[in-house]
């Protein structure tokens, strides 16, 4: 007998923690069958692969937990990426720390302002957030390509010093996190907390929830929107940036398929797509289990291409699982207690 | 998303109180007058903008601009998009926004038509539209019986075709020629001439298909039982699946028209290029969600038509035309189209709202 | 001087007015209210109440004339500045976020924090007493809202209010969703909350819920204020004819009808968890109703029947023949309907029109040949618009911009159009003014007079009462017995209803 989901269910304890066991799953699967899957090193490079789309779900996440949208992330860590470079080889008369300086600080207020501009169009001129992002990324692509179409690399042997910085483990107890894996993680942590245990972010939820709650109580609900696809721009924005000063360059192509790997991360770490729910760590758990997976999957030889596929039915199994998951729930809803457990009753007699 | 993600505040937002008792004598002073403009605005503002944009070529360009030639050419250039975009424009209408799945769905259709060019024509076309067919009935599923997110859940599916596409073909590029073989020239030849064949010496067979594809899209939207139980479900899915209309079926054979007109584009796009390409079909999903928004439709559903689809996808053309003749490169039209797109969104949305249906 | 007076005026408006595009919803009206008194606010539906209240709750940010709070004037545009100003609103519709813990929705604004983070003890101690307040103590606050029920979620609703220590509560329609019980308990709260010398205003529909917890009432008609009077200095009619602005009709015209044979008839149906092993049979001519309190399966059992909802188990007889329907589509094929209860989620298209609305569940039907043609229900739909008074009788205006109860009409009128044999109308005049109530009770009883089944279920007892030749009674998804039409009294409903009294099948 079907039954309406409680807090003291199982499943529902296991829907709520499902990434973790995924993630194990992934993991535990991978370090049995992949050939030199486990290692430090190895290790160190999935967090590596994870810090960029971790950092850019984020946004994404928050963006979805007040029932938005914003397809224009990907485009946005693209530019982030250029302009970093871009900026620092325009100031290359200045020394490099300064010139690197102004680079990420210009990339990271050019993501803050199209997040700004998208939050403006969505809760001041009610455009819907789907238009909205659908024409930045539009727009942000053909800004990149105006910029350059080329992709920019530095050049001196000083670039070259950050970007190993931001690569090398920097101390020798804690091997498996470099300074850029270290932003990610601390930027997704420090969103979390914020987002789970203050009253500022709780009201994220709140807006999300329930917008004419959130409004009613006083709290002004566009201006949470705002704020929220600022800090989508500004996370998507952060990951192209340290991805750039990383590699000392920004290839154009950078981010292509970024967008397909946060929204599945998203979904897969349980952000609703109907707003109010959703945790950024969680996404980050997802991102890393999706990195894993395709780690394991080099160690077979399976192109870029399969991971694409992948990525794309991994996403689809999610939405189509929430969605009958839902379809599910709606049809029980209602159930009186009593009358199952007369039924029961019934069928033991 | 559902659609409700942007509305006014909710005060506002509820049905302005109406005129009390009829039994009573109706209280007639209450009522205020509506702005004929905003009303106008909304029903014929594609085409009002169309001409402006003519106007605005005649003025820059004069005959250069102004004639039959350049027209075809506009017209040319348009009707790929225009066969793309009255697909997608069934998934707006239907209340689920847009199809992002058909870039990568005329990108397969493409390679499956040249795969199978050495069976002959018929096969090749029949089975690229096959392509479409099939990716439909999975977003019909998906979408209409188990009410998966449609933006979410087409854009997966973008990447599970793009996906195969790359996995499959590895990548490479395939030809018509090489696939038809030694001594199957012709039907590559037919194959490639298959976007080239023009009636009247001037106007091409991709014109002839736009317009009856329109026709037929026109009739099946306004004066079927299909096209009204679709208007009721794109205004509720609840609402209609309590109407007795089969809700879920309605919605299914919207996206199912969405991508067999995609597969029909990639086919065309395939022969016009002569190459199957992973590359094919790229950015067809923005302009045909443009066209169809700029032509009137809103994304709440039940609302427009495709006569002003048609409209939208001539404002595209007509805007890329000026734009190329005024020398402006194809990433800075991008970047007009993107602000057009949206400021058009914004136009319509507020004149809905003026006129009391603030729903956009 | 009553000692309410002595109080003062904790709230006045002054020739007021808010203005909607299209309509003037209030115009200049002037009101007040003592502290220490409840004020009931009554008037048909779109007589401008809630946008009244509205403008209070700081809704609005462009009504004109003036607010005085204690003497004091002020502009109350958003709703942060209503609520620093001690106004408190519970809306009639609920304004709760449903994925989020039912802690967080009663202390929205004003989550507890220690050292600037959340103090998730004193959330959850804090929610416990506000729960206990309206007799929900055993409530875990940190389920969330979509995982409660309705009633549960209303009085969530009230405690949140009263945890805002309010000077001034607004109360729209709060009984809607509530029991007996539940009722008697609210306002208990409300009368202590008056002694403490708040400010209560109540609107509701229900006039003996007026009588039995206001002090004056005002009435408004057409969003104007027509008059303010003692409770104790005025009649049930009187409100009535104020309200309507024409003498009380006659709202149930007892007929005399003779059911013909059986048309409808249902044996052992059950969908497991919701209702078990009912039957019931309704006959051509008669006017059935299905009674019961909130939640006893009434709107299961219609959906079930009508192919909206699976059946697990049972039969289902239509003209004596056994029918299976697997969806909605086959119920209307069989003429069997089903006007839903809730308009705004299930029964109307609201941003289509009158007309494509009325048409709606009858489009197969205008096709010949593949073409659709509205043409072909023309005529139909302008005979309903004229039969059910429904205003503006203009076909081309969207849905909603039309008042509640012509929003209703419209909705029977789509039901109508289909000319059914079987209709199950689910609360068909919930939140509706009195005049088109006697509208649509006309309709209903024409119907059956046709020779049709008209099953109807409905909360509002008079109504259930007044218009059915029978009434078969409903408790906890079990169908428990029937009153004969002659012997149905709202008392006698009331006790079924509540599986006491002589109708109740023994075992």
């Amino acid at each position: 007998m079907p039954k309406l989901d409680s807090k003291q269910n199982a499943v529902y304890w296991i829907d709520r923690n499902r990434i973790y066991i995924i993630f194990l799953g992934v993991f535990l699967v991978m370090s049995i069958f992949a050939p030199n899957f486990v290692g430090l090193r190895n290790f160190t490079n999935i967090l590596r692969s994870m810090s960029l789309n971790a950092t850019v779900a984020i946004g994404f996440t928050l963006v979805l937990i007040i029932h938005q949208l914003d397809l224009s992330v990907g485009s946005t860590l693209s530019l982030g990426a250029v302009f970093t470079i871009g900026f620092r080889l325009m100031f290359s008369e200045l020394p490099p720390g300064m010139a690197w300086t102004l680079g990420v600080v210009i990339a990271l207020a050019a993501g803050s302002l199209i997040g700004l501009i998208n939050g403006l169009l969505v809760a001041k001129a009610k455009i819907h957030s789907f238009i909205v992002t659908l024409g930045m990324m539009i727009i942000v692509q053909g800004v990149i390509y105006m910029y350059t179409d080329v992709s920019l690399s530095a050049t001196t042997p000083a670039d070259f010093a950050l970007s190993d910085f931001m690569r090398m483990p920097f101390l020798d107890s804690i091997r498996l996190l470099t300074p850029r894996i270290l932003i990610a993680i601390l930027s997704v942590v420090g969103m979390e907390v914020l987002l789970k245990r203050t009253r500022f972010g709780r009201n994220f939820y709140m807006v999300g929830g329930n917008r004419d709650t959130a409004w009613l109580a006083g709290l002004k609900a566009d201006t949470y929107t705002i704020l929220a696809f600022v800090f989508a721009g500004f996370f998507a924005a952060l990951g192209g940036s340290m991805v750039a000063i990383e590699m000392s360059s920004s290839p154009v192509d950078l981010g292509v398929n970024s967008l397909l790997i946060v929204v599945a991360a998203t979904i897969i770490g349980g952000t609703s797509m109907m707003g109010g729910k959703g945790s950024v760590f969680k996404t980050m758990i997802a991102v890393l289990m999706l990195e894993t997976l395709f780690n394991g999957m080099n160690r077979f030889n399976v192109g870029t291409e399969f991971k694409i596929f992948a990525s794309g039915m991994i996403l689809a199994g999610v939405v189509l699982y929430e969605a009958y998951y839902i379809y599910k729930h709606e049809q029980l809803k209602g159930q009186r207690a009593e009358l199952l457990k007369e039924l029961e009753d019934g069928r033991k007699t | 998303m559902p659609d409700d993600l942007n509305q006014q505040q909710p005060a506002q937002q509820n049905s302005p109180p109406g005129q009390g008792n009829a039994a009573a004598a109706p209280p007639v002073s209450r009522e205020l007058k509506q702005s004929g403009l905003n009303l106008w605005i909304n029903r014929f503002g594609v085409y009002v903008v169309a001409i402006l944009f003519i106007l605005v070529g005649i003025i820059l360009f004069g005959g250069s601009f102004f004639n039959s030639k350049n027209f075809l050419n506009i017209l040319d250039a348009v009707t790929l998009l225009g066969m793309a975009a009255v697909g997608v424009a069934f998934v707006t209408y239907s209340g689920h926004f847009a199809d992002l799945s058909i870039p990568t769905t005329m990108a397969l259709s493409g390679y499956i038509a040249i795969e199978l060019i050495p069976l002959g024509m018929f096969m090749s076309i029949f089975t690229g539209l096959l392509v479409g067919v099939g990716v439909g009935l999975v977003n019909a599923f998906a979408v209409g019986k188990l009410r998966a997110n449609p933006i979410i859940w087409t854009l997966a599916m973008a990447y599970v075709t793009k996906g195969v596409v790359r996995w499959v073909w590895l990548n490479k590029q395939i030809y018509p020629d090489i696939k038809a073989g030694i001594g199957n020239e012709h039907l590559a030849d037919a194959f490639i001439n298959l976007y080239r064949i023009r009636i009247f010496g001037s106007i091409s067979i991709t014109v002839i298909i736009l317009i009856a594809l329109v026709i037929a899209a026109q009739f099946l939207l306004k004066r079927t039982k299909f096209g009204q139980q679709l208007k009721v479900t794109g205004s509720s899915y609840d609402v209609a699946r309590l109407s007795g209309i089969k809700a879920s079926r309605v919605v299914g054979t919207a996206f199912l028209i969405s991508s067999l007109t995609a597969a029909l584009t990639g086919i065309f796009i395939t022969s016009l290029g002569k190459v199957g390409a992973y590359y094919n079909g790229e950015g067809y999903d923005f302009n045909a969600v443009t066209a169809v928004v700029i032509g009137g439709m809103t994304l709440n559903g039940g609302r427009g038509d495709i006569i002003g689809v048609l409209g939208g996808v001539f404002v595209i053309g007509l805007m890329r035309n000026i734009m190329t003749l005024m020398g402006i490169d194809t990433f800075s039209q991008t970047v007009v189209q993107g602000i057009v797109f949206i400021t058009v969104v914004y136009i319509n949305a507020r004149s809905l709202r003026k006129l009391g249906r603030d729903d956009a | 001087m009553s000692e309410a007076e002595q109080l003062g005026k904790a709230i006045e408006m002054k020739d007021v007015s808010k203005q909607f595009p299209g309509t003037i919803a209030v115009d200049t009206v002037s009101f007040d209210v003592q502290a220490g008194e409840v004020h009931a606010l009554v008037g048909e539906n779109g007589a401008g109440k809630s946008t009244l209240m509205k403008m209070l709750a700081g809704s609005f940010n462009d009504y004109t004339g003036q607010i005085f709070i204690g003497g004091q004037q002020v502009k109350l545009h958003s709703p942060s500045i209503a609520k620093d100003e001690g106004i408190e609103m519970i809306y009639q519709e609920l304004t709760q976020a449903l994925p989020i813990s039912i802690a967080e929705n009663l202390l929205v604004g004003r989550l507890p924090r220690k050292k600037g983070f959340l103090d998730k003890k004193r959330m959850v101690e804090e929610s416990k007493q506000l729960l206990e307040r309206v007799g929900l103590g055993d409530l875990d606050p940190l389920l969330e809202i979509e995982e409660i029920s309705q009633h549960q979620a209303q009085l969530v609703e009230i405690a949140k209010a009263l945890g805002n220590a309010p000077s001034i509560l607004v109360m729209d329609e709060p009984t809607s969703a509530l029991s007996r019980d539940e009722v008697a308990l609210l306002f208990g709260i409300i009368h202590k909350l008056r002694d403490e010398g708040l400010a209560i205003i109540y609107i509701s529909h229900h006039l003996p819920e007026v009588f039995e917890v206001a002090d004056r009432v005002t009435v408004m008609r057409d969003g104007k204020r027509i008059d303010t009077r003692k409770v104790s200095d005025v009649t049930t009619s009187e409100l009535v004819e104020m309200m309507v602005g024409r003498k009380m009709e006659e709202m149930f015209s007892k007929r005399v009808r003779t059911p013909g044979k059986e048309k409808l008839r249902v044996e052992n149906l059950s969908r497991y968890g919701f209702f078990h092993n009912v039957s019931f049979s309704a006959h051509e001519g008669e006017v059935l109703g299905i009674g019961g309190l909130a939640g006893a399966g009434r709107t299961e059992l219609a959906r079930a029947i009508t192919g909206v909802d699976a059946i697990d188990e049972g039969e289902i007889f239509l003209d004596g023949k056994q029918i299976r329907i697997k969806n909605m589509t086959e119920a209307l094929e069989k003429d069997v309907g089903y006007l839903t209860e809730d308009r705004k989620l299930f029964g109307l298209a609201l941003r289509l029109t009158v007309g494509e609305n009325i048409l709606s569940a009858l489009i197969p039907r205008l096709v010949k040949n593949f073409v659709f043609s509205s043409k072909r229900g023309a005529g139909k739909m302008k005979s309903l618009i004229n039969e059910l008074n429904i205003y503006p009788p203009d076909p081309g205006r969207t849905m909603s911009n039309l008042s509640g109860g012509n929003q209703q009409k419209v909705l029977l009128a789509k039901w109508l159009a289909i000319e059914p044999n079987v209709l199950f109308l689910d609360e068909p005049t919930r939140g509706v003014d009195v005049g088109a109530k006697v509208t649509i009770h006309k309709a209903i009883e024409k119907l059956a007079d046709q020779g049709n089944a008209v099953i109807v279920v409905s909360s509002d007892l008079p109504e259930l009462v007044g218009i059915s030749d029978r009434i078969v009674m409903m408790r906890k998804g079990h169908m428990i017995g029937e009153i004969p039409g002659g012997e149905a009294t709202e008392e006698t409903v009331l006790l079924a209803a509540n599986g006491e009294g002589r109708y109740v099948n023994a075992g």
